[in-house]
């Protein structure tokens, strides 16, 4: 299980680092739901089943319709695209940044003898109880976002139809 | 090195490629992406933190009203988006700062 999840994590990384670096945003939205599927996988293999359902489900399939929605909207020649954001230049440096971070928090983690261990084995929780009873103001506030969510949508394309 | 501390660098990787982006990027678009990367390490820490501790439970609650308002946020950032596409022709976030009123 451990190897599926140590290549599920490479994954990840791997296609957020390509979602930034490319320059075709519509190839940044496919990478960033591969990214999703990939955290869905690590959200199941470390037991949280319900999570990586809506993981996979909405920020994998939702999130990627409302940004091509948005591409489809803008017709712009390619070589505009690239000149007018110039992607490909500001982006080069993430590699370097990335290897930076990822020496110093290694640095730090040797260093400092961080030796994480999980304290206790997961209980039996009643996701469902949890979620319905001990969380009931998340679910409130949810559908509140959602319904503000829906109406700023409303407001906003009415406007932008002006 | 554990899984669980190759975990806790991956996350911060993927905070720092989030907030690179957001500094870096004009598109509005890209600019989205990186708040959906910086958010997805959010959501694997409350699941790691939830693996952890041993209330699993409770750490899908807390992932799945994470989830439930990143959507929130992409929507209404490519709402924002369209409108600035209508207005200049272009996602360029800069065209934001000619915003008066």
């Amino acid at each position: 299980m451990e190897t599926i999840i140590y290549i599920s994590l490479a994954f990840l990384l791997s296609f957020c680092i390509m979602a930034v670096m490319s320059r075709s945003i519509l190839k940044s939205a496919i990478y960033l739901a591969a990214a999703s599927a990939a955290l869905g996988v690590v959200m199941f293999l470390l037991g949280a089943k319900w999570a990586s359902v809506f993981e996979v489900s909405v920020c994998s399939g939702l999130v990627t319709v409302i940004f091509i929605s948005a591409i489809s909207l803008s017709n712009m020649k390619i070589e505009d695209v690239h000149k007018l954001y110039d992607d490909k230049k500001r982006m080069a440096y993430l590699p370097y940044v990335l290897l930076f971070g990822g020496f110093t928090m290694i640095t730090f983690v040797l260093t400092k003898d961080i030796n994480l261990t999980v304290v206790a084995q997961s209980t039996m929780e009643d996701f469902q109880n949890i979620f319905w009873n001990t969380r009931m103001a998340d679910i409130l506030g949810q559908i509140t976002a959602i319904l503000i969510g829906g109406i700023a949508v409303i407001v906003l394309l009415k406007e932008g139809a002006k | 090195m554990t899984i669980e501390t190759i975990m806790l660098i991956v996350g911060f990787l993927m905070i720092l490629t989030g907030c690179y982006c957001l500094i870096r990027s004009y598109h509005m678009l890209k600019i989205i992406i990186g708040i959906e990367i910086s958010m997805k390490a959010g959501t694997m820490f409350l699941i790691f933190a939830g693996y952890m501790n041993g209330h699993m439970g409770l750490a899908q609650a807390y992932v799945i009203t994470a989830i439930v308002l990143e959507v929130v946020v992409a929507v209404v950032l490519a709402g924002v988006t369209i409108g600035l596409y209508h207005k200049y022709g272009n996602m360029d976030i800069r065209n934001l700062t000619q915003l008066k009123g």
